[in-house]
């Protein structure tokens, strides 16, 4: 007994001497990807934008309940469909000490809609801030929006713009700001070192951040470490051995170990990718929708989320997150029944099977097997074909050749509104839509709801379409996984986010 | 310079009796011997898994997912080796992931081997602007790391076993195509050749009757020892994720699959490794065998 | 080494990079999938943003003009922008070199030290216990698929020994400034010999793996270079002069039985630079080799085009220091 509380005494020891006695504190992050550039505007990235958004600030931030609310902007206001005034706050300072202005704004956004206002290129994340027509300064305070036609979703998709400082900009160029930075955020770059790390430490003369979050000040910790852990494994044992506070896209295998462990636990939040499997809706034999209700009927949903997700999912029977704007709860589900399945099968003319393949990404091999096994039971007897997501794509691209059967497929919805996942998916000819369904009463109200201002009218016509697609059944509908994050137990005020960035301003060490 | 009939005789003598008394000793070596005999025993594997294997390597079972093999708590003897992250029997998927990997190692060594008599062939003997453009193309794909071009290639023509073969084997042809090169740079000097040249034998029948038959066990040495290579290239290629289709087991994929699971699962990644090692290393054992015995200069 | 010979090789360089050119962009130019789409992935974007970008990548231009102004360009050593990154290819790259030739040269290194002895010994005791294991050992180094063997190696020394660390370059605790970006170097340049141990332990496993296959061949090669300097005149010349054996093994012997290894040894680097990726993608090692691989899967065809142009330069380089070592070292050859 006693030598092996000595034991546990000594390895604890031992994790407390490797790493050098910090008087500063540092919270280190096992992130999975690097960097792609430094500069906000030249990406279209959700890990870059992660990393930037600790060092740069937006007009408009979330909340923990994805509720949009001002963090640059003191507040804004809809003039009328097409024009947006945005107050800015006074007193926020740049990195470099300088205030930033109204000037500011109008220099960010223009830099992201005007082509070739970036050294000669033009932002890649134009399109992200609408159809803009204009972007004014009215006075000292406040910055004017103007659009070309009506576009609702402005307000939600502005917390992934950052707010970069004019001067500086123009002084190092737009090739400077790949790797240099002059931001607003919490926190300020102290070094990148490409590939591996990317160190900040806390901005003293942070104004505080949107007073809709509290807490509002500094950040909590001196220093924080984005520190990049591609491999999954490496990641766990970073984590394990106190090496990481918080790492990213823990695997659900190893929560277990992670919750077993008395210095870590795990947290998860709803994610905002829905799986499903495109059928292809324009070509035998998914041309039929009794044959692709009967495959909604064949996967055992609840068993695979169990078994391999390990409950870390939320089953679907459309194509929004629970936690999405205009989301409908009311949508049937196809229940798992392999006996009606194969009815149906063979009510559509099927009644001794089909063969069909499944195209799937490698990184999605064994949850693609998983449901082909289970579509073979009913007689739709799948063979998974893994390729390289680029190809997949090309192959499955709306304006392609659809030739496939079944594609294994998820798309991001950040967010979390419809029209930046229903409306690419599912509208006749979007460029997500490779199920290639098409169903004209679902394309009118899409449309419908991409102009309709009255919010509660707009979740209305997504519901309704969303009920047509349920019946439909264009997809197999599969579930929405929760992002999960292993995180040290001296890490307290942080909680993760829906989607998917790691604000880290909060965040505190033990 | 004496008779031809008189040299040809030689010639006839020289290829068979060595080639004789080379398998006589590779016979005799037994450590090469028994590696060769691992080696068929695979291939046996390979060709009746469907009566060896205990289980159908595809069928999916969630509730066994990754069930540790048979000795350890929670194991079965009914499944050996344990079971993969989506409860497939391990051991069978071995033994079927023999058949990937040898009919790729085979396939891969034997077309690029005949490409590279023909090539080298050509270059040693004709030299000229021949010689020059097939040695430039040798240069240019000598200066591609292996994967990186396999990787591309496959890239361009899309997964599948047959564009794995093609990927590999518009590579690998480079190396017997030196070696023969090198080989009828000599060979074309040599007596026997000069005399079947002096009476007038077309060049066809020089290339492939006199130089051919000489130069070949060094050829075939060379073939076992990259089979090896490929068979490993293969593993590699299946391992990064661009390999033949699930739900095919490939041993370089089943090492691939069990990384997810490396800080407890550790048969998933373990076992289909082994079976790469025993293979290429049994291969690599009796080639040696072959070289010694075909090559005695080497076996000291 | 005359001048007209480094000339010629300079040459030779010419055709080899250009075929090699030719090759990478044609097999780009067949390859399905398009660098714009996968850029924007899954997020709603318009075709006049999609329109645009392919404008801003000069995709929208003929393929022939591509391949001229991209020949034009890299003959003044610029590689254009890495699609994905937005940032100069060059750059990119160079980012990401030092991890692969810090892990290649440790490789290198291990490997030498491994072969060599071991060649030595196997070659002086023939056929004794030594030689066999040797022989032995070589044969399980050049048939061990290195992204196994690596895997069986962290769960060995990281999961259960818990001694040598998962992956990565170096700890979080240590933070070293640059100077040659070669971790293990810098950190004692920085007098932090605490920051060198844990480079050091994190490179450990990777490039054992990488080493061990080169150290099977290595130790084959310097045997039989042994044993047929052992053979040879000037040996059995110094024997009857009554030259002390250690004397002649250590000081003679060698000296002439090095050649070939270091031949091979530099030949064998370039292979082990462009076979990186493996080992990387294993060790989760920020190097250039998956990059590399990561490029092609998101069709990233400046900075393939720039890589492999480097590998191709590298390959012929590392030829030509084989050549000059094996004249410089051994005073018999001329060249």
């Amino acid at each position: 007994m006693f030598s092996r509380v000595s034991a546990v005494a000594a390895i604890a020891m031992m994790a407390a001497v490797p790493l050098a006695p910090a008087m500063a504190s540092e919270l280190r992050v096992g992130f999975t990807l690097d960097a792609l550039t430094l500069d906000p505007a030249n990406h279209r990235n959700r890990q870059t934008e992660t990393i930037l958004r600790n060092i740069y600030d937006g007009l408009l931030t979330r909340d923990a309940k994805m509720k949009v609310v001002p963090e640059l902007a003191e507040s804004w206001t809809q003039v009328d469909p097409l024009t947006y005034d945005f107050r800015i706050r006074q007193g926020v300072k740049f990195h470099d000490g300088s205030t930033m202005t109204a000037d500011d704004i109008v220099f960010t956004f223009e830099r992201l809609t005007k082509d070739g206002a970036m050294g000669g290129q033009t932002s890649p994340r134009k399109d992200l801030v609408g159809p803009v027509e204009s972007i004014t300064k009215v006075d000292a305070n406040t910055v004017r929006f103007k659009l070309k036609e009506p576009w609702p979703i402005l307000p939600a998709m502005l917390p992934v713009q950052e707010v970069v400082s004019k001067a500086f900009t123009e002084k190092v160029g737009s090739q400077g700001l790949a790797t240099q930075t002059n931001g607003n955020g919490p926190f300020k770059l102290v070094e990148w070192r490409k590939g591996d790390a990317i160190i900040l430490e806390r901005f003293d003369d942070y104004y505080g951040g949107s007073p809709d979050i509290a807490p509002v000040g500094k950040a909590c910790v001196d220093r924080v470490i984005f520190r990049i852990i591609p491999e999954n494994a490496s990641r766990v044992a970073a984590l394990l051995a106190g090496e990481a506070d918080i790492i990213a896209e823990l695997p659900p295998y190893d929560m277990k170990k992670v919750e077993a462990n008395a210095n870590t636990k795990v947290m998860t939040v709803n994610g905002t990718r829905s799986f499903f499997v495109a059928l292809n809706n324009a070509k035998k034999p998914f041309d039929d929708p009794r044959v692709r209700r009967a495959a909604n009927m064949a996967v055992n949903k609840a068993l695979i989320i169990d078994k391999i997700l390990l409950g870390t999912a939320v089953p679907l029977n459309g194509v929004l997150s629970p936690d999405a704007f205009g989301f409908n709860p009311d949508l049937p589900a196809y229940a798992f029944d392999i006996a009606a399945a194969k009815a149906l099968l063979a009510e559509a003319g099927y009644p001794d099977g089909l063969d069909v393949t499944l195209d799937t990404d490698g990184a999605f091999k064994d949850m693609a097997e998983a449901v082909a096994a289970m579509l073979t039971k009913i007689g739709i007897r799948t063979k998974v074909v893994v390729g390289e997501g680029s190809t997949i794509r090309a192959k499955w691209a709306p304006g392609g050749e659809k030739k496939g059967d079944m594609f294994f497929n998820s798309w991001g919805n950040g967010s979390l509104d419809p029209a930046d996942i229903f409306v690419p998916t599912l509208r006749t000819g979007d460029r997500g839509n490779t199920a290639f369904y098409s169903n004209k009463e679902v394309d009118a109200l899409l449309d419908a709801a991409n102009v309709e201002l009255d919010q509660v009218k707009r979740a209305d016509l997504y519901k309704k379409a969303q009920v047509l697609v349920n019946k439909d059944a264009p997809w197999i509908f599969l579930w929405l996984p929760q992002d999960i994050y292993g995180v040290s137990k001296r890490v307290t005020g942080w909680e993760p986010s829906a989607d998917s960035r790691i604000n880290l301003h909060d965040a505190c060490v033990k | 310079m004496t008779a031809v009939p008189n040299d040809a005789a030689i010639v006839r003598e020289r290829i068979e009796s060595p080639t004789g008394q080379s398998l006589r000793r590779f016979l005799a070596d037994r450590f090469s011997a028994a590696a060769m005999g691992i080696v068929l025993l695979f291939v046996l594997l390979a060709v009746f898994a469907p009566f060896i294997a205990p289980h159908d390597p595809y069928e999916t079972d969630l509730f066994r997912r990754l069930q540790p093999p048979a000795w350890m708590e929670g194991g079965e003897w009914s499944f050996v080796l344990g079971c993969d992250g989506l409860g497939r029997d391990i051991l069978s998927r071995i033994i079927y992931g023999a058949r990937v990997s040898i009919t790729i190692g085979l396939a891969v060594v034997m077309i690029a081997t005949v490409i590279g008599i023909v090539l080298g062939l050509a270059a040693g003997y004709l030299r000229g602007w021949v010689d020059i453009v097939i040695s430039r193309i040798v240069d240019i794909l000598l200066g591609f790391p292996y994967l990186i071009f396999a990787i591309a290639l496959m890239a361009m023509m899309g997964p599948g076993l047959k564009n794995i073969i093609l990927a590999l084997v518009l590579k690998e042809w480079v190396v017997p195509a030196r070696v023969v090169r090198g080989e009828v740079l000599a060979a074309r000097e040599m007596e026997y050749v000069e005399a079947a040249r002096a009476v007038g034998a077309p060049r066809r029948y020089i290339m492939f009757r006199e130089i051919l038959p000489n130069i070949l066990s060094p050829v075939i040495v060379v073939s076992t020892i990259r089979m090896a290579h490929v068979i490993i290239l293969e593993a590699s290629l299946s391992f990064l994720g661009i390999g033949v289709q699930p739900p095919t087991a490939s041993w370089g994929s089943m090492v691939a699959d069990g990384r997810a699971f490396v800080l407890d699962a550790w048969w998933v990644s373990t076992f289909p490794g082994l079976a790469i090692l025993a293979l290429v290393l049994s291969i690599n054992v009796a080639s040696q065998g072959l070289r010694d015995a075909f090559d005695p200069k080497f076996s000291d | 080494m005359k001048p007209l010979a480094l000339l010629g090789r300079t040459l030779q360089l010419v055709p080899v990079l250009l075929g090699v050119s030719v090759i990478v962009f044609v097999m780009m130019l067949l390859t399905p999938g398009d660098p714009v789409e996968i850029m924007l992935a899954d997020q709603q974007a318009t075709p006049q943003q999609v329109e645009t970008m392919r404008h801003d990548m000069g995709l929208d231009r003929p393929a022939l003009e591509r391949f001229g102004v991209f020949l034009g360009n890299a003959a003044t050593g610029n590689f254009g922008l890495s699609f994905f990154h937005r940032r100069p290819v060059f750059d990119v790259i160079a980012e990401r070199l030092p991890a692969t030739i810090e892990l290649t040269l440790a490789a290198l290194l291990l490997a030498l030290v491994i072969a060599i002895p071991l060649g030595v010994i196997a070659a002086i005791k023939k056929n004794s216990l030594v030689d066999r294991l040797a022989a032995v050992g070589s044969l399980f180094g050049i048939s061990l698929p290195g992204f196994w063997f690596g895997i069986i190696l962290i769960i060995l020394f990281a999961v259960h020994l818990k001694i040598l660390p998962v992956a990565g370059r170096m700890d979080f605790a240590c933070e070293v400034a640059p100077v040659t970006y070669l971790l293990t170097i810098d950190s004692l340049l920085r007098g932090r010999p605490d920051c060198f141990t844990n480079a050091l332990s994190h490179l450990v496993l990777p490039a054992l793996t990488l080493a061990l296959p080169m150290a099977a061949v290595l130790t084959r090669v310097q045997r039989t270079a042994m044993i047929e300097v052992l053979r040879s005149d000037y040996i059995t010349f110094a024997e009857a002069k009554g030259l002390s054996r250690r004397r002649i093994l250590w000081r003679h012997a060698l000296k002439n039985a090095l050649v070939p290894t270091v031949t091979v040894a530099a030949i064998e680097t370039g292979s082990l630079l462009g076979g990186n990726m493996v080992v990387e993608t294993v060790f989760g090692w920020p190097g250039l080799g998956r990059l590399v691989v990561e490029s092609i899967f998101v069709r990233n065809y400046p900075l393939v085009q720039a890589a492999v142009l480097f590998y191709a330069v590298t390959y012929v380089l590392l030829n030509f220091v084989a050549d000059i070592l094996y004249t410089v070292l051994n005073p018999r050859v001329k060249l």
